[in-house]
C-alpha cells in the first residue's frame, strides 16, 4: 500500500470496508489538469508535495463551470413556479450549456413556502425531460433514513442516465427537527456527527453492487452474481444498516455528493467525501482561501485535488454582466460559479434571455464532453473509499 | 350516467408477477434499470384507460438467501416515488400510486413527497400504506429487528392520522406517541385536494385501519367466496367511521393469462411454470408464510403446522387455507404460489376472463381489479389488446377518462 492508503485511517473510515479503493492504487486515475501530470511510481501513485497555489493551476484558460440554483422553498406568498415553467427553464439552461441545476429545498424556516414541489421528486420529473444537464437536489438527513435516501438518489441516477447529485449539509436548520418527531432537536455537534455517519452509509450503500453484478442470464437462471453483491453491515453511533441497497449500481457509480452550507470545521470531512462543494456567498478573496483550503486538505487526505470541485455562489441579478461574474469567478480561484436565481417566472426568463448569453460570451458554460455529470465536471468515476 | 363500471389498476412488479417472469424469452430482463421500459408500460396502461399504475415496495431485499435471491429479478429496482415522479412527466391521465412504509418514514417527509408527486402529476397521486412485514427491511433501519404486528399497526394508525391531518390542512401542530410535527405542510394541495389513500392489509388491524382511512383497498382472494367475504367485511366496517360503502373501492389482485383459445393460454402458463426452480418456489412460499426452514420438510409432503405469523397474517392464512382445501404438497403449493403470490389467477380467452371479472364485479365481491401481468411487457399488452376491449364492449369499463385526477377516475370525493 502506498502513501495514500496510510493517510486514510480515520475512525469513521475504518468502519467502512469498501472494495473500490484499489482503483486509486492501481494508478488508473490520470492525475492531470492544471496540476500537470503527476509522477506515478511503480507500486502506486505518489503525489509530489505542492503548495496551495499549485492546486489552483493556471487560472487563465481553465474551464469555468456554471451551475444555476433554484431555491424552490424560498417561494412565499406570490404565485409559485409551475412544473412547465421550471421544465422550460431547465431545458433552455441545458441548451445553453449550463452544467447543472441545483434545486434547493429546505423545510419550513421562517415564512412558509408555497412551492408545490419537493426537490427529489422534481428532479425525477425533470430527468426524463432533459438529456445533458446535471440535476442536483437537496435532501435533509433528518427527513429521511440513509437507506431510503440512498435508494432514491441511486434511482434518480439511473433514471437520468448518470446526471444526479445529492446536495447535503452537515449544518443544522434549527427549526427542522421539530417536524420530524425530534422536538428536543440535536446539538449542533450531534447533528454534525449524525450527518457524517448518514453520508458515509449512503456512500457505502451506493456501491453495494459491483458494475458487472447483474448477469440477466435467462438460460442458466442466474439474474445476478451473488458474490458481486455486498452487505453494508454498518453499525455506528446513530444508525445500523445491513444492506445491500436494492437498487442497482448507478451510472456514475455514486451520484455526485454535493456539500454546501459548510462551516470551516467541516472542510476536513467535505474534502474527503464531497465531489463538489458549494461555497456560500462570500468575498472573492475568502472564496479563494476556502477553495485552496479544501483542495489542500483533499490532498492531505490522499486524494487527487482535481477530483473535487469547488463552486462559489453568486446572485443572478439582472444588472450583473458577464464580465463581472467572470472576474468574480477567476479571482475566487474556484472551478466555477453557482448563480442563485429567484424562483419567479420573470427572474427565470431574465436569466435565460439576458444573463445567460452574457455568461457564454465570457467563457462560462462551454460544452464539455461526456454523458454523466461527473464527466461534465471532469471528475471521472468515483472509486474513492 | 351509465351503470357502475369497474376500476382497473396496473400492478407493476419487476419483470412481471410470475417469479420466473424474467426468464421468459420475451420478458424485458433489464426492467429494473430501464426507465424507458416503465414509461412504455405506463403509456400502454394509459392508452387502455386504466385508473392507475401501482408500485409495490420493500426497503430491502425480498429474499435473505443470496443463492435464491440471485435466481430472481427482484433484488434490484427503482425506488417507487422517484419512478412515479418520472412517470408523472411522461403521462397525462393515469393515476400513480406508490407504496411507502409507515415503519421507516416520517409523516411530514412522506406528506411532502406525495404532495409533490400529486402536484407534478396534476392530481394523480396515491399512497399505499404498508407497515412492512419483513425482517430484512427492518435490518436496514436499526438493530432492534421487526416490530410486532400490533405495534406496527399502532404506529401506522398514528401515521395515517398525522399525514391526512397535514394533507387536509387540519390544525397545525401534533405531538403524539410516535410522531410530532410542528408546522403545517409547506406544499399546497393539488387539483384533487390530497393524494388517494390506499391500503392492502387484510388482518383485523389492517381492515380496521382501511375502513377508517383508505379510499382504495387492494386485496388477495382466490375464490369468489373469499373475495365476497372480504368485500362485505370491509364495507361493513365503514359505517362505524361515518363512511358510506361507496367511499371505499375494493380492488382484489388478478393475474390473467389470456390468449385466443383457452388451450393456448394454458400452454403459456405451463411454459412459465416450467421455468421455476424448486428452491426458488419454496423460498418464496416460505417468505409469505413467515417460516425460514420450509426447505427442511419433504417437498412432496404436506405443509407442516405453522405458528401464526408476526409478518403478513392475512397472506399466511390464505396460503394455509388453500393447501388444506386442495390437498396440495409443498411443491405444488410453491409452484402455484409462484405464479402470483397467492393472488387470483385466471387463464383463458378474453371472453372467459371478462366473464370471471364480471361475475366478481357484479356479484358484490369487487369494485375493480388490480391487474398483475405474469411478465412484462407481453402479458400487459395482451390484456390491453384483448380483455380491455371486451370489458368495454360489455359496458363494464370506460372507453375514455371522465376526469383528470385519480379521485375523478375512481369516483371519490375530494377531501374537505
Ligand atoms: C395487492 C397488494 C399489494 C401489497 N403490496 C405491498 C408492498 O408493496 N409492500 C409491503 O410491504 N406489503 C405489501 N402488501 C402487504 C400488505 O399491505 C400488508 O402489509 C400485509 O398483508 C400485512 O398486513 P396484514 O397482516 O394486515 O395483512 C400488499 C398486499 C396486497 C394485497
Amino acid at each position: 500500500m502506498g502513501v495514500l492508503a496510510n493517510r486514510q485511517g480515520t475512525q469513521q473510515q475504518r468502519n467502512i470496508q469498501e472494495p473500490c479503493g484499489k482503483r486509486w492504487l492501481a494508478g488508473k486515475w490520470q492525475l492531470g489538469g492544471p496540476l500537470g501530470p503527476v509522477a506515478l511510481r511503480k507500486g502506486g501513485p505518489r503525489l509530489v508535495a505542492r503548495t496551495a497555489a499549485d492546486f489552483r493551476g493556471s487560472r487563465m484558460g481553465r474551464i469555468m463551470h456554471l451551475a444555476v440554483s433554484l431555491d424552490i422553498a424560498s417561494a412565499t406568498g406570490q404565485t409559485s413556479l409551475t412544473f412547465a415553467e421550471i421544465d422550460g427553464f431547465v431545458r433552455k439552461a441545458e441548451a445553453a450549456g449550463v452544467d447543472m441545476v441545483v434545486i434547493s429545498d429546505s423545510g419550513p424556516n421562517g415564512e412558509p413556502s408555497t412551492s408545490p414541489f419537493e426537490a427529489t421528486t422534481l428532479i425525477a420529473a425533470l430527468a426524463t425531460a432533459t438529456e445533458k444537464i446535471g440535476l442536483v437536489a437537496s435532501a435533509s438527513t433528518l427527513a429521511h433514513q440513509p437507506y431510503t435516501l440512498a435508494r432514491r438518489f441511486a434511482s434518480l441516477d439511473i433514471i437520468s442516465h448518470g446526471r444526479t447529485g445529492w446536495n447535503v449539509t452537515t449544518a443544522q436548520n434549527p427549526r427542522e427537527a421539530a417536524n420530524f418527531s425530534r422536538p428536543e432537536g440535536f446539538s449542533d455537534d450531534d447533528f454534525r456527527r449524525r450527518a457524517r455517519e448518514f453520508i458515509n452509509i449512503v456512500r457505502l450503500l451506493w456501491i453495494s453492487w459491483e458494475h458487472d453484478a447483474l448477469l440477466f442470464d435467462k438460460a442458466s437462471g442466474r439474474f445476478h452474481d451473488p458474490d458481486k453483491m455486498h452487505l453494508a453491515n454498518f453499525t455506528g453511533e446513530f444508525f445500523s444498516v445491513r444492506g445491500p441497497l436494492n437498487v442497482a449500481r448507478s451510472p456514475q457509480d455514486r451520484p455526485l455528493l454535493v456539500m454546501s452550507g459548510l462551516a470551516e470545521t467541516e472542510f476536513d470531512f467535505a474534502s474527503r467525501r464531497a465531489d463538489l462543494v458549494l461555497l456560500d456567498k462570500r468575498e472573492p478573496s475568502d472564496a479563494r482561501a476556502a477553495c485552496d483550503e479544501i483542495k489542500r486538505r483533499a490532498y492531505d487526505a490522499g486524494r487527487d485535488p482535481m477530483t473535487i470541485r469547488v463552486l462559489t455562489v453568486a446572485d443572478a441579478r439582472p444588472e450583473r454582466d458577464g464580465g463581472i461574474l467572470e472576474a468574480l469567478c477567476r479571482s475566487s480561484g474556484c472551478d466555477g460559479i453557482v448563480l442563485a436565481v429567484q424562483p419567479r417566472a420573470a427572474a427565470l426568463e431574465d436569466f435565460v434571455e439576458r444573463l445567460l448569453p452574457e455568461l457564454k460570451r465570457h467563457g462560462f458554460a462551454e460544452t464539455q464532453p461526456g454523458k454523466t455529470l461527473r464527466d461534465r465536471l471532469g471528475l471521472g468515476e468515483d472509486g474513492r473509499p | 350516467m351509465s351503470a357502475r363500471q369497474m376500476k382497473l389498476g396496473l400492478f407493476l412488479w419487476a419483470t412481471g408477477h410470475h417469479i420466473a417472469a424474467w426468464r421468459h424469452p420475451d420478458a424485458h430482463v433489464t426492467a429494473g434499470i430501464d426507465i424507458d421500459h416503465y414509461i412504455a408500460l405506463a403509456r400502454t396502461a394509459e392508452a387502455a384507460k386504466f385508473d392507475m399504475v401501482f408500485c409495490e415496495d420493500a426497503a430491502g431485499l425480498r429474499e435473505a438467501n443470496v443463492q435464491i435471491a440471485s435466481q430472481t429479478s427482484r433484488s434490484i429496482g427503482f425506488e417507487p416515488i422517484s419512478l412515479l415522479s418520472a412517470l408523472a412527466a411522461q403521462t397525462e391521465r393515469i393515476g400513480l400510486v406508490s407504496t411507502a412504509s409507515t415503519s421507516y418514514n416520517e409523516p411530514y417527509a412522506l406528506a411532502r413527497m406525495f404532495a409533490s408527486l400529486d402536484n407534478l402529476s396534476g392530481g394523480r397521486a396515491g399512497w399505499n400504506l404498508v407497515t412492512s412485514a419483513s425482517p430484512i427491511e427492518a435490518a436496514n433501519f436499526g438493530a432492534t429487528g421487526l416490530r410486532p404486528h400490533a405495534d406496527r399497526y399502532e404506529r401506522a394508525r398514528e401515521f395515517a392520522a398525522v399525514i391526512t391531518g397535514l394533507w387536509h390542512r387540519k390544525a397545525a401542530g401534533y405531538d403524539g406517541e410516535s410522531f410530532s410535527v410542528r408546522d403545517p405542510l409547506d406544499i399546497p394541495p393539488s387539483p384533487q385536494g390530497a393524494p388517494v389513500m390506499v391500503q392492502a392489509g387484510a388482518s383485523d388491524d389492517g381492515k380496521d385501519l382501511a375502513a377508517r382511512t383508505a379510499d382504495v383497498v387492494f386485496s388477495a382472494a382466490q375464490t369468489f367466496e373469499d373475495a365476497k367475504a372480504f368485500y362485505d367485511d370491509l364495507k361493513g366496517r365503514l359505517a362505524a367511521y361515518g363512511r358510506r360503502p361507496d367511499d371505499v373501492k375494493i380492488m382484489p389482485g388478478v393475474a390473467p393469462m389470456v390468449a385466443a383459445t383457452k388451450a393456448e393460454a394454458q400452454a403459456k402458463y405451463d411454459a412459465l411454470q416450467e421455468l421455476i426452480p424448486d428452491d426458488v418456489g419454496v423460498a418464496l412460499l416460505s417468505s409469505y408464510l413467515s417460516i425460514s426452514d420450509l426447505g427442511r420438510y419433504p417437498i412432496d409432503g404436506p405443509l407442516p403446522e405453522l405458528p401464526e405469523s408476526e409478518g403478513m397474517k392475512s397472506r399466511q392464512a390464505l396460503v394455509i387455507e388453500q393447501a388444506r382445501r386442495d390437498g396440495l404438497t409443498i411443491r405444488e403449493l410453491a409452484r402455484y404460489f409462484a405464479g402470483a403470490r397467492g393472488h387470483w389467477r385466471v387463464v383463458g380467452t378474453a371472453e372467459q376472463i371478462a366473464d370471471e371479472l364480471q361475475a366478481r364485479f357484479e356479484g358484490g365481491a369487487a369494485d375493480g381489479f388490480n391487474v398483475m401481468p405474469s411478465w412484462f411487457p407481453g402479458e400487459l399488452d395482451a390484456f390491453a389488446a384483448l380483455v380491455v376491449p371486451e370489458l368495454q364492449r360489455r359496458g363494464l369499463f370506460r372507453k375514455d377518462y371522465e376526469g383528470r385526477t385519480l379521485r375523478e377516475h375512481l369516483g371519490l370525493k375530494r377531501p374537505v
